[in-house]
């Protein structure tokens, strides 16, 4: 059985309840912050408002109502799709998100699949082929590539991009750019330090795998270095892999606020950036039950995905968890699993068998 | 042992080169965007007859927040209002004078400034082909004079006393006032005074925010068509437009088809965009980059914006400033040329007075703020400020001469100044700290007098009401100096400062004002309340192909009479 309903809506359940977490965790912590925006903007001396004006504009807009009938009054509003008006401008926060939206997600798209185009290049380079000679020096740079790319700060990376491609260039247009036009140069932006990550998991795992018995004797049947690595050890390498997938797109979302910012982008990132400069708790709350919304959404399909790619992984009516279907033999898909869950600071714990053997 | 020696060597080796490639590389392509040679701009500077069309590409570095025409003193705001509305009156962006526009005359007044009769031009109309009469203008300054807290819709700082508008008869609309209000005629030329069509007024604020821009019906020569949230605004020309200011020679529709206004926060983007040429022009070109965009051979505007120079303001009802001793010597220590000339450039001149010279009400009052930090210390060593702590600062009953400023985010270069400031202070034993924070920040420090005790600020108005605005307890209150403060029980206000500037406000007569102007100036001076540094410019880069920029009174861009040469 690949897909255990139970399974499915105990996980559902829980992303509700993440969901629910984060939203009060942010708005707990918005509340936090002193000053708020309603001040910030009307009592801005720019506008030379007298403190009377100001009260009856707090009151106006019940901004000093308790943060209890606050909270109740946003939570009922987001179940219910009405997720407010901006304290800046005023605007429904449902339109500045859905302007925002499509093309975050198409950055978000493009950057994740041109990452994980760079990155299976990466790993594959750094481990393929033989391990003395020239092409051992490739490997080696290739090996370090991961270690450069994610201390390439994103910024740096946008501006010189723009400065080689499009102002000294001339290829790319900031100006007016075409749909096409104006994904390059933010994806390449997003995707170079999202790629570093899950290069540097695959060459770990693959060379885990690799080291392996079983691929050690289908090397001894004769099996060419190639087949081997498309038949054997990929699939066995790709579940870390999967895993740190999903982890990366918070990374993703970070990515997106000075990317946008950059290119002058209008997605969520630069309406994160201009939100948090005029303390608009209404648009971050948006934003952050978003990005909590992806991010457990991706981390959903990565976890059902496991049991798709690995046979092992599928439930078995006697086991009711995934770590129990593993047999002692599945060793290097083991550390594998541990290796991953160690790198989000989750101790596996697999049954005494193995103590039982080592003792 | 060498086997093992060279091994070693060679690790070191490799290590080295790892690290120097890298260096290397990020080095190299440092190098490339900082030797980044553009293409160098060699269109024809000469003016020839104005040419119809094109589309005017403008960069801004933030993107616009609010079309409520008493908000747009932001700049992103005021730089679309100025050039999409209309206004009763016009003002000489040189000579300040005002003349007739929407209204057919200057208005009437009675004696004492509280009647406005205004007599309104024929055969205007909006952008959604509603009609411009009596009546509309009056619901425009019904709203504009007392705001709409219910839509949060504030009221306009630059019209006081407002009371009631009367529709006399086809043309004519009179504005009632409870005080004298000299200022209003001024007020009715500013773009803040922008008048808007009927359905615009029912609007509320988010009506007036991002996402309805072309619902923003206004009669000026452009009108909004197109809007991206976040990234672009387009307003295009409009064919009818026929109802310049009668004073200006260019009349009819914009010489431009359009404008598009883009916003990058990146300032790097922006300004390449403009060297590079895929942009027209950028506003905000910082004093570090003059030079670049000048050897690049485009067109820099340094434009002056008439109002209060960039000064900090000392808040003399806090216990470290309360003496008049410690703030002279605080400007005494402060070398206001080093500022300018480290910082800035010749088009940052280092103020003359309290107000920039071609302000409204300008004294020249050069010579009040000599840099002497002998004098400095005698005036702190005099006022009991003698011991010093072991970091060096100045201590006094235990406690250090510890002052806070905040960061005036909007001015040029902000940060650099106080940093400057702070070592300058540093030298006579005075310990300036820096206020960190964004701008929401700034905003709700700086209304507190513990946290902020100097206040770093710049306000542009090109009338008298402008001291009012910057330094009266009523409006931005930079002293923090209100009887109605919750801090305000003590006796440290300064009560002559909100009465020198009520004569101001009441005073109908131009020589009358002018004389209050320099009384509000002369007293704020001898107190040494401010410290001013420089007349403060909007500073614009253009390519050589556009022709007659030109900006308001206060150096918001002004496009009516641009023109693209090499369009048809």
């Amino acid at each position: 059985m690949i897909l255990d309903t139970r399974y499915l809506i105990l996980r559902l359940g829980q992303a509700i309840l993440v969901l629910l977490l984060a939203f009060t965790a942010a708005f707990i912590l918005l509340s936090l912050i002193p000053g708020d925006g309603v001040t910030a903007r009307f009592a801005d001396p720019a506008l030379g408002l007298s403190n009377d004006q100001i009260a009856e504009i707090r009151e106006a807009t019940g901004a000093d109502d308790s943060w209890w009938s606050r909270y109740v009054l946003s939570l009922t509003g987001f179940l219910t799709g009405d997720f407010g008006y901006s304290v800046q401008t005023g605007a429904a926060v449902s339109t500045i998100i859905a302007a925002a939206l499509p093309s975050t997600a198409v950055l978000a798209a493009s950057g994740f699949v041109t990452a994980l185009v760079l990155a299976v290049i990466i790993a594959v380079f750094a481990t393929f082929g033989p391990s003395t000679g020239p092409t051992a020096r490739v490997r080696l740079v290739l090996d370090s590539v991961p270690s450069l790319f994610i201390s390439i700060p994103v910024f740096w990376l946008g501006i010189l991009l723009i400065q080689v491609f499009s102002f000294q260039l001339g290829v790319v247009s900031v100006v007016d750019p075409g749909p096409a036009e104006a994904l390059v140069l933010p994806t390449l932006t997003v995707a170079v330090p999202l790629s570093a990550p899950i290069a540097q998991v695959l060459i770990r795992s693959i060379t885990e795998v690799q080291a392996s018995g079983f691929v050690k004797v289908t090397t001894a049947k004769g099996a060419s270095e190639l087949w081997i690595l498309v038949h054997t050890v990929a699939r066995n390498a790709v579940l870390p892999g999967l895993t740190i997938i999903g982890l990366v797109f918070g990374e993703l979302v970070a990515g997106a606020v000075v990317t946008e910012t950059v290119f002058g982008r209008n997605g969520i990132g630069l309406i994160t950036a201009q939100a948090v400069t005029h303390r608009d708790n209404p648009i971050l709350l948006a934003v952050v039950v978003i990005a909590t919304f992806g991010y457990v959404i991706i981390n959903l399909a990565v976890d059902l995905l496991y049991p798709v790619i690995d046979v092992r992984l599928r439930t078995k009516p006697s086991s009711a968890s995934a770590g129990r279907a593993l047999r002692i033999h599945d060793e290097p898909a083991r550390r594998a699993l541990t290796a991953s869950a160690a790198s989000v600071g989750v101790d596996l714990d697999w049954n005494d068998e193995t103590k039982e053997k080592n003792s | 042992m060498t086997d093992r020696l060279s091994v070693s060597a060679s690790l070191t080796q490799r290590r080295l080169d790892r690290r120097s490639v890298l260096s290397l590389g990020l080095g190299f392509g440092t190098l490339l965007t900082l030797s980044a040679c553009t293409p160098h701009d060699s269109g024809s500077l000469a003016e020839g007859e104005p040419v119809r069309g094109g589309v005017l590409t403008y960069f801004e570095p933030q993107t616009w927040t609010l079309l409520y025409p008493p908000s747009v003193g932001f700049y992103p705001n005021g730089g679309i209002m100025n050039n999409i509305s209309a206004r009763l009156l016009w003002q000489d962006p040189k000579t300040l004078e005002l003349h007739p526009w929407l209204a057919t005359e200057l208005p009437e007044t009675n004696a004492d400034s509280t009647t406005y009769t205004f007599t309104i031009r024929e055969g205007v109309t909006y952008s959604d082909g509603s009609p411009l009469t009596p009546e509309n203008v009056a619901k425009n300054f019904d709203l504009f004079g007392r705001g709409d807290e219910a839509r949060t819709l504030p009221v306009s700082e630059q019209i006081s006393n407002y009371e009631r508008s009367e529709v006399l008869d086809e043309h004519r609309v009179r504005f009632h006032f409870s005080a004298p209000s000299p200022g209003f005629a001024q007020a009715t030329s500013t773009m803040n005074a922008g008048l808007l069509a009927d359905s615009t007024l029912d609007l509320d604020a988010a009506g007036f925010g991002p996402g309805g821009a072309t619902q923003i019906h206004t009669c000026g020569p452009f009108h909004i068509t197109a809007e991206t949230i976040g990234t672009k605004l387009s307003v295009r020309a409009r064919e009818d437009y026929d109802w310049a200011p009668p004073h200006l020679k260019h009349q009819g529709r914009a010489h431009l088809d359009g404008i598009d206004y883009l916003t990058n926060n990146e300032y790097s983007v922006r300004i390449g965009a403009v060297l590079s040429g895929q942009a027209d022009g950028v506003r905000d070109v910082q004093a570090p980059d003059e030079s670049r965009v000048t050897e690049q051979g485009l067109r820099l505007y340094a434009k002056a914006t008439n109002g209060i120079n960039n000064s900090i303001n000392f808040r003399f009802r806090h216990d470290l400033l309360a003496e008049i001793d410690v703030r002279r010597a605080l400007i005494a220590a402060i070398d206001r040329q080093e500022i300018v000339d480290k910082l800035f450039t010749p088009n940052y001149p280092l103020a003359t007075g309290l107000l920039a010279k071609g302000a409204m009400g300008y004294v020249d009052q050069s010579g009040s703020w000599d840099f002497d930090p002998d004098k400095a210390n005698r005036l702190l060593d005099e006022a009991g400020w003698s011991e010093r702590n072991g970091q060096g600062y100045r201590v006094k009953d235990g406690k250090p001469l510890a002052l806070t400023v905040n960061i005036a985010l909007p001015q040029p270069r902000s940060n650099e100044v106080q940093t400057l400031i702070q070592q300058q202070l540093r030298r006579v034993g005075v310990r300036l700290s820096i206020n960190p924070g964004d701008q929401s920040k700034q905003t709700l420090d700086a209304l507190e007098l513990d946290t902020v005790q100097i206040y770093h600020s710049m306000v542009a108005r090109a009338d008298f009401d402008n001291l009012r605005s910057n330094y009266s307890s009523r409006n931005r209150d930079v002293f923090l100096n209100g009887a109605d403060r919750p801090d305000a029980d003590d006796d440290s206000i300064d009560a002559k400062v909100d009465e020198l500037l009520e004569t101001l406000a009441s005073e109908s007569n131009q020589e009358k004002r002018q004389k209050a102007a320099e009384a509000v100036q002369n007293y704020l001076v001898d107190q040494a309340y401010v410290l001013p540094f420089f007349e403060e410019p909007q500073v614009f880069a253009f390519r050589r192909r556009v022709h007659g920029f030109a900006t308001e009174p206060v150096g918001r861009p002004d496009f009516y009479s641009t023109w693209l040469a090499g369009e048809k």
